[in-house]
């Protein structure tokens, strides 16, 4: 019976999060604990030579200066802490922003201020921070978790040389961070040899495995606790240094120490999507069936790591084509480590989409006729047959709903007032992951459910989809279910990265929450003291908390009365295991070129997607307008600056680093869904989706304004300054 | 953040005394000091808080408007005498900041804001605003923001205050009360080109207080706007802005004003594109032949030469509008 999964129920945390009474990492009420704030080095590349503290420590309030001297050695954890050093354990220094000192003080301020007081010596060499000025040309890197950098199929430079139509470009896109709006903080307090970690995390097992293996401790003695999360867009994902430290400095100091980084630090402290270059060689036929891809990309490694994040799934795989050859290249540079953030292939992707723009111009094709002819029906990796995969549904959906057959097969076909309008259109993909999740679900005395695991709401909606799957499965109202998540000693569930929160968890909670029923169900039938007794279990329905007999309507107990009976609560607990996947869509969108200034305005948008069965439309609604906002601010304005004579981040806040506000907003942006079950999931038949709406955001813009102008632009942002 | 005093004052005599000890602010909105305060960018060892006085006011004269010291952004912005009479003013107000922050920034501090240069917002960086004689780390580095008109060898950074464009295109007069009493100073005498002093920014001493703006009623500030280029909708500082003023007599120009943001030093008058105008007629040849004036001198760097065409794109849109 379902009657709440799939439907719009708003956030059964929404009035906590709004009235305050949400209790976010850093809020957690620690007594005595002291505030950290760290020194990071203000050069790229070079090494400490010298540190001194003594104004610092003479500042009222400052408890210590901890600098590497003062560190317990540290084992560098392996993935899913993506850095390969640990800071302040040597004099090392291989980026701006790299911790050097920890100040302990008993307020904030104090801290802050012992912080401005330490100075530091630097033996410093000139950096390179950008692509155009690496010391040494690009390479290919190793495999990273295991996939190869350099991807072939078929044999693409023949075929390049014998398609009968060619296109060949180059695309490009800035540095860019995540910004969530609720800074990186930890909260260390060891008892003994146990820690735990008040933590702004997306996967409190993950800071769990990466802080036991960084201080040789069993995992059992490191807590993470994080029950609500004030964004991550994958910058909360990995563990990193600062909550390392913390945890470090807490030791030492033999008190609690709370830290939380500034939003200038955040711009060196927890990755960032690399700088990124794209050679893209496409053969076609002249029907427009892709024949050969030839793609080199280029990104922004670092001194110390050589991990690829942004990799090129849709140049892989999104498209038939038989001849492939994908090299991920990259070059060594003096800034601190990239990461994952949120839909890692959209930087990839932007070129994709927009090439095969040019080529359905270059080939009077529709570029929606383009991509159909393109469809692929199978894993072009593995050659298996791609069920349930209802691309072509969302294509048709929301051309029919954009008016997309009354587009202009022409550039600068419109004019209304001061400017262009341009239609742009283009596939969005994302791969999701599934991870290994348990769940129990306990029925109290009181009649009331609560679900248990160690997954979080990184503010997409998990507590939320968790209650309404449990009322469901327990014929409860959604009042009477409560979801407890964001604690590592909950039952083991997979972190909230790569759109995999609903994929991982659903089918364990919906089977826990069954069970648990089935369970109660039992008791009833055996209880003399229930209407019940003797019945069979299948003849039993619940529903509003009730237990009714199904032929025989008057015989009815309550879940309260039942448990309550029993004296005990029940709880049951399930592992469902499911697979990571693809989740597909479309973007349709019309926009705005200011004929005389060169702004950009997106003014009307419509997706449509296919995540299997729809959990909550309000949720996945909410993740489509923030996915087309952010790909709007991807498109438009959204870049890191880096000085290129001391490698230092320009624009290290929210005022100068530009993300869009409500008026750059679209007036409307229309959501459609399939909506029909994927039988390969068991996830209830949800599909991760999170970061699907995104992917295509900026490439669809970039072919409206071409479609508006006759201007193709390949490099983002695309400032108003680039289209003068 | 540093360890600071702080006092509030009730009367302009009092605010005036202490403001006058060095290390000492005046605090007023503080939306633009207490971040300053935060990034370790100023470190003030005192602050005089002056919201207390009663500046805060905006009246209507027959020579024209009286706006406090202490008056807000958004209640200046939503006077009716400024939206008749000084429509720039206005629209230079509705298009600065957010309206949260127009609640609580004052006049005064408007005018006195500082730069956005990135490497003056930066304590980590070298700048010559910052600590004097330490380098431009913007001349040669990331310079889109930065002025193509009125730097040196030493900064380049342009002044953000929308607010004091429109107020350099009415000729509005900032009046101030030191130790040494009261000074009437033009806008455009208020504000100092970089030079090899950058971090010397107005002529201002420590301790004055402005405690009001005058503008002048005129027939070309009833007929002025304001026009704002900006790399998002709205909530960020200008790219290039234009003010104008304008009188006409049918189509010619008796007289006008013309000020710009994003691009100079200074809130940027410009004489020059002014001269061309006058007594001309506003056609599309006399408004392109402006423009050219306006950035006869410009002097773009790496990041910033777009400035010098979008200046004189917005020139030409706002006054093709007043026409
Ligand atoms: C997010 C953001 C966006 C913004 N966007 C814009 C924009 O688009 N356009 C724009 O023009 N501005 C913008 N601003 C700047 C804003 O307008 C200024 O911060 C504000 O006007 C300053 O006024 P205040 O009263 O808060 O000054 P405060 O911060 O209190 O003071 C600023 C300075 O003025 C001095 N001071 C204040 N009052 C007096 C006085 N009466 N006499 C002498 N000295 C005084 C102080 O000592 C200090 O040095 C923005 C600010 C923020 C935070
Ligand atoms: S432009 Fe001026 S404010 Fe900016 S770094 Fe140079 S000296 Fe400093």
């Amino acid at each position: 019976m379902t009657e709440l999964v799939g439907r719009s129920v708003a956030r059964v945390d929404g009035r906590a999060k709004v009235t305050g009474a949400a209790i976010y990492a850093a809020d957690q009420p620690v007594p005595d604990a002291l505030h950290g704030v760290l020194v990071m080095s203000t050069v790229a590349r070079g090494e400490v030579l010298r540190i001194d503290a003594s104004a610092a420590l003479a500042h009222p309030g400052v408890v210590a200066v901890l600098t590497h001297r003062d560190l317990p050695k540290l084992v560098v954890p392996h993935f899913p802490y993506v850095k390969r050093f640990i800071p302040m354990q040597g004099t090392a220094v291989h980026h701006v922003g790299q911790p050097v000192a920890i100040v302990l003080a008993t307020t904030l301020e104090q801290a802050q201020e012992g912080a401005a007081l330490v100075s530091v010596d630097y033996r410093a060499e000139k950096p390179s921070v950008v692509i155009d000025d690496a010391r040494e040309p690009a390479f290919l890197p190793q495999p990273f978790r295991d996939r190869p950098n350099e991807i072939r199929r078929g044999d693409a430079a023949s075929a390049l040389r014998e398609a009968p139509v060619r296109l060949e470009a180059r695309y490009s896109s800035a540095t860019r961070h995540h910004n969530p709006i609720e800074p990186h903080t930890t909260t260390a307090r060891w008892d003994g040899d146990r820690v735990t970690l008040f933590e702004s995390a997306q996967g409190v097992l993950v800071t769990r495995t990466v802080v036991a293996t960084a201080f040789g401790l069993p995992p059992e003695s490191v807590r993470v606790v994080a029950p609500y999360l004030g964004g991550g867009f994958g910058a909360k994902g990995p563990g990193w240094p600062h909550t390392l430290l913390t945890a470090a400095a807490a030791r030492v100091a033999r008190r609690p120490v709370r830290l939380v980084l500034s939003r200038a630090q955040m711009y060196t402290s927890a990755g960032h999507r690399a700088e990124y270059r794209q050679h893209l060689r496409i053969g076609a036929t002249r029907e427009g069936r892709l024949t050969a891809i030839a793609e080199t990309s280029t990104a922004q490694l670092t001194a110390t790591e050589d991990s690829v994040f942004n990799r090129s799934d849709s140049t892989i795989g999104l498209y038939t084509c038989p001849n492939l050859h994908v090299r991920h290249e990259g070059v060594r540079l003096d800034v601190a480590s990239s990461s994952y953030m949120r839909s890692p292939e959209t930087t990839s992707h932007f070129g994709l989409e927009t090439a095969l723009d040019e080529l359905s111009w270059q080939l009077s094709i529709d570029p929606l006729e383009l991509r159909r002819r393109n469809h692929a029906e199978f894993n072009q990796e593995t050659g298996e047959r791609l069920t349930s995969k209802r691309l072509l549904e969302c294509y048709a959906m929301a051309a029919e709903r954009f008016g997309w057959a009354r587009r202009q097969p022409r550039t600068g076909a419109t004019k209304d007032g001061d400017e262009y309008v341009g239609w742009g259109m283009a596939t969005e993909t994302h791969t999701f992951a599934a991870m290994p999740s348990t769940a129990s679900v306990t029925v109290g005395v009181d009649g009331k459910a609560l679900a248990q695991l160690a997954t979080q709401d990184i503010g997409t909606g998990t507590y939320t989809v968790v209650t309404q799957i449990v009322a469901d499965a327990l014929g409860l109202p959604l009042r009477d279910v409560q979801a407890q998540i964001g604690d590592s000693a909950l039952p083991p569930a997979g972190l909230s990265a790569a759109s995999a929160t609903i994929p991982s968890i659903s089918g364990s909670v919906d089977q826990a929450a069954r069970a648990a029923r089935d369970a109660v169900v039992a008791l009833a039938v055996a209880d003399r003291h229930s209407p019940l007794f003797g019945a069979a279990p299948a003849e039993i329905e619940t529903r509003d908390g009730r237990l009714v007999h199904l032929r025989d309507r008057h015989r009815h107990d309550t879940y309260r009365a039942v448990v309550g009976r029993a004296g005990e609560p029940v709880r049951r607990t399930a592992t469902v295991l499911n697979q990571g996947g693809h989740t597909y869509g479309v973007v349709f969108l019309e926009a705005r070129v200011h004929a005389r200034f060169g702004s950009v305005r997106v003014t009307r948008v419509v997706t449509a997607h296919d995540l299997g069965r729809v959990m909550n439309r309000r949720t996945a609604r909410g993740q489509v307008l923030g996915g087309v906002t952010w790909g709007i601010g991807h498109a438009l304005m959204e870049h890191t600056v880096f000085d290129r004579n001391t490698g230092r981040v320009v624009n290290p806040n929210l005022s100068t680093y530009l993300v869009p506000v409500n008026a750059d907003a679209p007036p409307e942006v229309e959501t459609l869904f399939v909506d029909k079950p994927d039988p390969a999931s068991t996830a209830m038949g949800a599909r991760g989706f999170g970061e699907t709406p995104i992917t295509g955001v900026p490439a669809a813009i970039g072919n409206a304004i071409y479609h508006a102008t006759g201007r193709r632009l390949r490099d983002l942002p695309i400032t108003q300054d680039k289209l003068l | 953040m540093k360890s600071f005093g702080y006092t509030a004052v009730r009367d302009p005599g009092e605010a005036v005394r202490l403001g006058g000890r060095p290390g000492t602010a005046f605090i007023a909105g503080g939306t633009d000091l207490l971040n300053l305060m935060k990034d370790g960018v100023t470190r003030p060892d005192r602050l005089v808080d002056v919201n207390g006085l009663e500046l805060a006011w905006v009246t209507e004269t027959a020579s024209g408007l009286r706006i406090g010291g202490l008056a807000r952004m958004r209640a200046v912005a939503g006077h009716g005498s400024v939206r008749r009479g000084w429509p720039v003013l206005a629209e230079a107000l509705l298009a600065s900041a957010s309206p949260q922050v127009r609640n609580m920034a004052s006049i005064g501090g408007n005018l006195l804001q500082r730069t956005r240069c990135g490497y003056f917002r930066d304590s980590g960086s070298p700048c010559n605003k910052r600590v004097p004689g330490s380098g431009c780390p913007a001349i040669d580095g990331w310079s889109r923001g930065h002025a193509v008109l009125g730097g040196s060898d030493a900064c380049i950074a342009t002044h953000p205050s929308d607010l004091a464009v429109a107020m350099v295109a009415l000729d509005a007069v900032v009046l101030v009360r030191g130790s040494g009493g009261e000074r009437r100073i033009p806008i455009g005498e208020f504000y100092l080109r970089p030079g090899t002093t950058p971090h010397v920014e107005n002529v201002l001493r420590q301790g004055e207080l402005i405690t009001a703006v005058e503008v002048p009623r005129t027939g070309m500030a009833r007929r002025s706007r304001y026009l704002k280029l900006r790399d998002r909708a709205t909530f960020e500082f200008a790219v290039v802005s234009v003010a104008a003023a304008v009188e006409l007599n049918e189509r010619r120009v008796r007289d006008v004003r013309l000020a710009f943001g994003g691009i100079g030093t200074t809130p940027w008058r410009s004489p020059e594109a002014e001269e061309v105008l006058r007594g001309k007629d506003l056609t599309a040849d006399t408004i392109a032949r402006a423009g050219r004036a306006l950035v006869r001198d410009a002097k773009p760097r790496h990041d910033n030469e777009f400035k010098v065409d979008l200046v004189q794109r917005a020139l030409a849109e706002l006054l093709e509008g007043l026409r």
